[in-house]
């Protein structure tokens, strides 16, 4: 049934051929040298207040690229609403109805993993963590309500529309926070907060504060995404 | 074993995510390619800047330890969230093919769209 010509296989063993010769050129004799870790280690918690340097990095130090970055997610989330908003529910799945255990498991469980998407968001200057991996722990905790209790209960819960327009704002508000310092004569991306007392918890400027927005956002768009997949099947 | 690092199974897996996004016709399976060869990067980003007894770039104190370098991991998250990004439209269009040619075969939607442009 299946045909893979010979041509094809040997192009692209041709091609992993080439890559692995050529990262092995590279890597194999001498590694690269790495020596911006200790400048980071010595200087950035002077000059960010924050003790995780990955946060540090990539929420003040490298604040354009997250911000782009921000804004390819907000682009991914609006693309799945707009191919599938008009579609599906024509041949809806009936439900299955889960188990008693499944049910109340989710039920005792999802408070504690939104609890910890929060803490995750909320410590991200101070340990491993930040705010795209606590939106992420929350929005999978809404994935395993919606599998126990049903989609549509679960949307009625949480009204999408309010959520879309809560979104656009958040967006906005990571933004024109970015830009505010323009308005003291200071550089944008620039952090006007005081950095703090090293190790507590309000240290590291503003680095909390897109914390906790990065991650309401990323949780709310988890949510449409998969709001949206399960609307087009009509039921999970 | 010194050869077996992060490196070495990022470059296996790497190919093995090439191969398929080449040789394998279902678009699917490509897209989990796709997922294999980012994962396969971030391995390789990541593992590249591990250092024997270095710590995660956690500052605890004042004692010189030696940390791992942080930038590599900061660049790694935008490629996760981007990755991310990429799967979940890519699949909507999967979907929108699926729900107009009823295949995932490359070559047959190449036929039927060849077959829609001729009629």
């Amino acid at each position: 049934m299946r045909k893979v010509s010979i041509g094809i296989v040997l192009t692209a063993a041709l091609l992993v051929g080439c890559f692995c010769g050529i990262l092995l050129f590279f890597f194999g004799y001498a590694g690269p040298v790495m020596d911006a870790a200790g400048r980071y280690a010595s200087r950035a918690v002077a000059e960010t207040g924050a003790v995780n340097l990955v946060s540090a990095i990539y929420l003040n130090y490298r604040l354009f690229d997250t911000l782009f970055e921000i804004l390819v997610f907000s682009v991914a989330v609006l693309g799945v609403r707009f191919y599938l908003v008009g579609r599906g529910k024509e041949e809806a799945v009936e439900r299955i109805p889960e188990s008693q255990v499944v049910r109340t498991s989710a039920d005792l469980l999802f408070p504690l993993i939104l609890l910890l998407g929060a803490y995750l968001a909320v410590f991200g200057h101070l340990s491993p963590g930040g705010g795209f991996s606590g939106g992420v722990v929350a929005g999978s905790g809404l994935l395993l309500c919606a599998v126990a209790l049903g989609a549509q209960a679960i949307a009625r819960r949480f009204h999408e529309a309010a959520f879309e327009r809560l979104e656009w704002v958040i967006l906005l508000a990571i933004l024109l926070l970015a830009v505010f310092p323009i308005v003291f004569g200071r550089l944008p991306l620039s952090d006007l907060l005081p950095r703090g007392r090293m190790g507590s918890m309000m240290s590291g400027g503003s680095i909390l504060i897109y914390n906790l927005l990065i991650g309401f956002k990323v949780f709310i768009g988890t949510w449409v995404i998969i709001y949206y997949f399960l609307r087009h099947r009509g039921e999970i | 074993m010194t050869c077996i690092n992060g490196v070495t199974i990022a470059i296996v897996l790497f190919g093995i995510g090439l191969l398929g996004l080449i040789i394998r016709r279902d678009l699917v399976i490509k897209l989990l390619a796709l997922g294999l060869l980012n994962g396969s990067t971030i391995l390789c980003l990541v593992s590249l800047n591990s250092l024997p007894g270095g710590v995660p770039p956690i500052i605890r104190g004042p004692s010189a330890v030696l940390y791992v370098d942080p930038l590599p991991q900061a660049l790694v998250l935008a490629a996760i969230v981007i990755n991310f990004a990429i799967l979940a439209l890519a699949l909507v269009f999967v979907m929108l093919l699926v729900e107009r040619y009823h295949t995932t075969d490359t070559q047959r939607l190449e036929h039927e769209a060849e077959r829609e442009e001729t009629s």
